[in-house]
């Protein structure tokens, strides 16, 4: 915890569950031993394995059942009561990260799902509302991205950077003491390489290693903006509860310790070329280009109606046009308040690469 | 069709220069068939549509003709209008069919299995092109499994020899055909039946091949097995092909005055350009909807069309990258 740093008694986290959520539990009830934590799950089953997981600290968890996306997030009304008594804060970190999804259901989380929990917590009398947004929801814009920025003037690459720049700006009209804090890519646990939760930059890596990338926007230099659950984790409990953070916009970014693409692939290629067979395939790294180009590929693949190919190119076409909008987040707000930058990517990014080898992408995560 | 060229002096820095071309020829099968028909035949995989869409519009395939007679005919003619003596040609490369496929009409994909009996597969086309072509001081040399680039793989051959042995003038050619019943798409490019013929010559005349390189990728042998692995390949090693040609002939990418290509499908042309910094090279295209694709020497028919049109101008640098199933990417840089 940083200097300064208060928490309240009684907390509800959404997305409890959820690598960056379920963090946050551990982070808070290990930070306090006299914080509580409501848990807002959607399941009793979903109950179940957190509690399970909390271990001898389950005493300290309580569920709630409940979901973002109904009215009052579908909470009875005892419960909604009690709730509001107790709790002085909220972690709000329930979100579809799916890069996929279409507009309108990432709206029906990410926008409708905060608003609605917006609207449950209007009158509780909350010392913070912190709100884990993304550092995407710069969406279309380029170039040093403050913290303070928010503008959709760009356009969005996808429906969950669209959803989650909505959803900041419920957030920032509700009048409740709010703390955003904007991740950037999470890419692994912590700066041990392990990966428990994985995305669209994994699936996308996995396609380059089986000889699937053809093309892909941006070049050599182009700034990859990945950071740790851990320093999501730290950085969101710690921010939220930071004095002086009310009303503020964090970048949980590594922003100069942003790896160039050229380099994260080449420490990549690297790896996989210790393996003989893997290098004997003689896989190039795939083509950089500009925007216009890769998305005439995309077409022309579609054109071909090529399953195969096509939902090799669909799965990338969501995110990779962010490597043609080269943006560096800046993070010194968010480092001053934590004391400490992120870890340079490039210092742990080979430990990410072995590990995804290592457990042939999770699949076989004995052998990590 | 039949190119002649006129001599002009060569430029500077050639690196690997020293070896010219100094004639080109081709021969088509007189049938064509457009890319609706060869659909309702059944020898397209993909929607004809598509195939329009990328460039093609007809082919030529080979009902009446032998592989073996369309060399022949590419070999007589560009000896013959390149006015040389067929003595004066001391080294034959060719490429194509061997034993009895080499000199069937129109082979089904049934009768094509009996062309490795024995005895059979010692008939080699090579060898009695030297014969039927009075190329009696010519060593014969045959080129395979190189597929669409075959015949830029016997101009590399063929300049090689040259400078290392001495030899003075070079005859490469190349007939490839697909059986009448055989499907004539290959990865939305449709195939026509064709044969090539190159005269090199070592001196430092026009049409110099300033550099040359090829990549072969053996994982990709089995085109069907690893297709999609394969496509995806073909972008960066083409561009990985033609930036080190580049390099070897000590050209940026600004140098290069036209692409003569491949005739594959027209879009994929627009992906690689740009990858390649030549997005505003000219390309000269002219042939894919006329011919489209041949395994016997797109590059080399475009470029005789182009010099035939007038299109090249002395002293444009020119700018040759094929791809052929197997799996190899190669390139050569040519300086009108």
């Amino acid at each position: 915890m940083t200097p300064g740093t208060r928490l309240p008694r009684a907390v509800l986290v959404t997305g409890a569950t959820g690598l960056v959520g379920g963090g946050v539990v551990r982070r808070l009830l290990e930070s306090d031993r006299d914080v509580h934590v409501h848990a807002l799950v959607r399941s009793p089953g979903s109950a179940g394995v957190l509690l399970a997981r909390s271990g001898a600290e389950a005493t300290r968890i309580t569920p709630v059942i409940g979901d973002v996306t109904l009215p009052d997030l579908g909470i009875d009304s005892a419960t909604r009561g009690r709730l509001s008594r107790s709790v002085r804060a909220v972690v709000h970190a329930a979100a579809d990260t799916t890069f996929s999804r279409a507009l309108a259901d990432a709206r029906a989380v990410n926008t409708a799902g905060t608003g609605n929990l917006l609207a449950l917590v209007a009158g509780w009398n909350l010392e913070r509302f912190v709100h884990v947004s993304t550092a995407f929801v710069a969406g279309g814009h380029v170039g040093a991205i403050p913290e303070s920025m928010l503008s959709g003037t760009a356009g969005f690459v996808n429906g969950y950077e669209q959803s989650k720049y909505e959803a900041e700006l419920l957030v920032r009209a509700s009048g409740l003491p709010y703390v955003i804090v904007r991740p950037s890519v999470i890419i692994c646990d912590d700066v041990h390489g392990a990966v428990t939760q994985f995305n669209a930059a994994h699936r996308a890596l996995r396609v380059i290693h089986a000889g699937l990338g053809a093309l892909m926007p941006g070049s050599a230099d182009t700034p990859l903006d990945l950071v740790t659950a851990a320093h999501v984790i730290k950085g969101t409990v710690a921010l939220g509860f930071a004095s002086g953070s009310i009303g503020g916009s964090y970048h949980l970014c590594a922003g100069s310790g942003a790896i160039a693409l050229g380099d994260l692939l080449d420490i990549a290629y690297d790896i996989w070329s210790r393996d003989p067979c893997w290098r004997r395939r003689g896989i190039l790294r795939p083509a950089l280009t500009d925007l216009g180009t890769y998305r005439l590929f995309e077409r022309s693949v579609e054109e071909t109606g090529d399953i195969r190919l096509t939902t090799i190119t669909r799965s990338m076409s969501h995110f990779v046009p962010q490597l043609a909008l080269p943006k560096r987040f800046d993070s010194t707000l968010a480092d001053a308040m934590l004391g400490a930058a992120a870890v340079p990517v490039q210092s742990y990014w080979g430990r990410v690469v072995e590990y995804l080898i290592a457990t042939r992408w999770g699949s076989d995560r004995s052998a990590a | 069709m039949i190119t002649r060229l006129g001599t002009v002096s060569g430029g500077p820095g050639r690196r690997l220069g020293g070896v010219r071309i100094v004639a080109i020829d081709y021969a088509l099968p007189a049938a064509t068939a457009t890319v609706q028909e060869l659909s309702r035949r059944g020898q397209l995989s993909s929607d004809p549509a598509v195939l329009e869409r990328f460039g093609f519009d007809r082919v030529h395939t080979a009902l009446a003709e032998t592989p073996y007679e369309l060399a022949v005919r590419a070999g007589q003619q560009v000896i013959e209008r390149a006015g040389i003596d067929p003595l004066e040609v001391g080294l034959l490369v060719h490429g194509g069919p061997q034993g009895p496929t080499a000199f069937e009409q129109a082979p089904s994909t049934a009768t094509s299995s009996a062309a490795h009996r024995t005895t059979a597969r010692f008939l080699f086309p090579g060898a009695r092109l030297q014969h039927d072509l009075a190329l009696e001081r010519a060593m014969v040399i045959g080129v395979d499994q190189l597929a669409c680039t075959t015949l830029i793989g016997a101009l590399r051959v063929a300049r090689a020899l040259c400078l290392a042995e001495d030899v003075e003038t070079a005859l490469c050619t190349c007939a490839e055909f697909f059986p009448a019943d055989a499907g004539r798409e290959a990865i939305w490019n449709c195939t026509s039946d064709a044969a090539a013929a190159v005269l090199l010559r070592r001196d430092d005349g026009p049409l110099q091949i300033v550099a040359a390189q090829h990549v072969t990728k053996g994982y990709y042998w089995d085109a069907d097995a690893r297709r999609n692995e394969m496509i995806a390949a073909y972008f960066p090693t083409a561009r990985h092909v033609i930036e080190c040609t580049l390099a070897q002939a000590g050209w940026s990418a600004g140098d290069v005055d036209w692409i003569i290509p491949h005739n594959v499908n027209r879009r994929s042309w627009d992906v690689l350009r740009p990858l390649c910094g030549l997005a505003a090279v000219p390309i000269w295209d002219h042939n894919i909807a006329r011919i489209g694709h041949t395994l016997a020497g797109d590059n080399l028919i475009n470029l005789a069309d182009a010099l035939e049109r007038g299109d090249i101008a002395s002293g444009q640098k020119l700018l040759l990258f094929s791809y052929g199933y197997g799996a190899h990417w190669t390139a050569l840089a040519v300086e009108a």
